[in-house]
């Protein structure tokens, strides 16, 4: 008998990574813009011209390739009950060394919540990005605006990345497993995902 | 070295457009097509090819219609906002004289200066690099006035030492538009009517977005990488990782509840 259990089909896997990856070139050629100290970053890719051509294609397959991922899972982010509630008010239990497991699905509140983020992020990103993608098309304010906006969510969509990939990794030791290889232990999915799991045993 | 700039005395200007062409000549800058719109003025802004533009305004005040001129250029702003804005340093800067030049070999073409810009002036080339005027950088790092003053046959356009150039208009007894906004103006002008008669803005100030998104998010967000980085760290080495308990892989799901 297997002590592991699917979590994650290789389409997903695959969009997640594609997205991650496209997220990782957007950082290093967005950062060359962002501040004057970072314009080194756009030496990785053969001058700003050209960091700023990756940037562009990076930010379509980001764009296209990130709603992908949140149309697919829509109902589960969107779907919250009590036990979600519980998990909110208890922080999921991060702020205590005590073991305090509130029944989860597949995903916990914080996993929809950051997917709910990133969706509205996506979306804000993406709109102000076609706006500054010439920054003579529409009017001095609203490139102004969206020169702003696009600031303001790739600071957001930062921090909540370093978020993320921490408590993926280190943070919850055996998730990476799911986004990784597909599968995750069992063990993992009893203490985080109880309700997911119950679900999958069954069927 | 004391700060330059230029005062333009619009109560002598006869729109003679010397200093368009000055400009053009001494800049290597082509001539443009031009449409008659039914007015002088020509062309009808400022371009890539168009440093500094005389601009002809029709104002009609107590039934009288006033005819009034205005060079317009880049204004040189103490607190530049093209220089806030653009990534790449030294793309724009400051010149010793404290005007704001351009570098076009380390322009990437990004055209945040035509946003940053609180009076609309940086231009950008079919090559995609940032042009305005520039005070004539050589003539003026050769002791020179530049080359728009020095064609000015009516003493509108004055160049100099900018606090004795503000002296000695106050001296006449003339009111000057931007001598402390954004740090102040690097083109003063003494004006016949108000600043929104000549589509000047009453109170020139940086664009808000930019002010927030250079002076504001830009901080919040380098401070926010860190934070997270730093709370992820504090997090670890104080309450820890979920530990997964070692040997529970079997098919019960009422363990571990």
């Amino acid at each position: 008998m297997s002590k592991y259990v699917e979590r994650f089909n290789a389409g997903e896997r695959v969009l997640h990574w594609t997205v991650a990856l496209a997220f990782f070139i957007l950082v290093l050629t967005g950062l060359g813009l962002y501040a004057r100290s970072f314009f080194g970053y756009f030496d990785f890719f053969g001058g700003p011209r050209q960091g700023i051509l990756f940037h562009k294609v990076a930010g379509i397959l980001f764009a296209v390739c990130s709603l992908l991922l949140a149309c697919s899972h829509l109902r589960e982010m969107f779907t919250f009950d009590q036990d979600d509630r519980r998990w909110l008010r208890n922080c999921g239990g991060y702020l205590s060394r005590d073991k305090q497991e509130i029944p989860q699905g597949k995903f916990n509140c914080g996993q929809k919540l950051f997917g709910i983020f990133s969706l509205a992020a996506t979306v804000c990103m993406a709109v102000t990005g076609i706006v500054i993608w010439d920054p003579t098309a529409f009017g001095r304010g609203l490139t102004q605006f969206s020169l702003m906006i696009h600031g303001l969510f790739f600071t957001l969509f930062i921090m909540g990345v370093i978020v993320h990939v921490y408590l993926a990794t280190v943070g919850n030791p055996g998730t990476l497993d799911g986004m990784l290889y597909g599968k995750v232990r069992k063990s993992w999915a009893k203490m985080h995902a109880i309700k997911w799991y119950r679900k999958v045993v069954k069927d | 070295m004391a700060r330059k700039a230029f005062l333009i005395d619009t109560t002598r200007c006869t729109a003679c457009r010397g200093c368009q062409v000055a400009c053009k000549q001494w800049n290597h800058l082509p001539a443009e097509g031009t449409v008659n719109r039914g007015s002088y003025e020509n062309p009808p802004q400022l371009t890539t090819h168009t440093y500094n533009q005389v601009r002809f305004i029709e104002a009609e005040k107590d039934g009288d219609l006033r005819w009034l001129f205005l060079n317009k250029r880049c204004m040189h702003c103490g607190d530049a906002g093209c220089i806030k804005v653009c990534p790449s340093a030294g793309a724009l800067y400051r010149t010793e004289d404290g005007l704001v030049a351009f570098n076009q070999e380390k322009c990437i073409g990004c055209n945040y200066c035509v946003n940053g810009c609180p009076f609309d002036v940086p231009r950008f080339t079919g090559e995609k690099k940032v042009s305005k005027c520039h005070a004539c950088l050589d003539r003026v790092s050769s002791g020179l006035v530049p080359a728009c003053v020095k064609t000015c046959p009516t003493g509108t356009l004055q160049f100099g030492d900018r606090a004795k150039l503000i002296a000695a208009a106050k001296a006449k007894g003339k009111k000057i538009y931007g001598e402390n906004d954004l740090k102040g103006l690097g083109v003063l002008y003494v004006l016949d009517d108000t600043p929104g008669t000549y589509e000047l803005p009453e109170n020139p100030a940086i664009p808000a977005s930019i002010f927030l998104w250079k002076d504001v998010i830009k901080p919040f967000g380098i401070l926010g990488f860190w934070g997270a980085i730093g709370a992820a760290v504090l997090h670890y080495v104080t309450i820890g990782p979920k530990q997964l308990e070692n040997g529970d892989d079997h098919d019960t799901p009422e363990k571990g509840v």
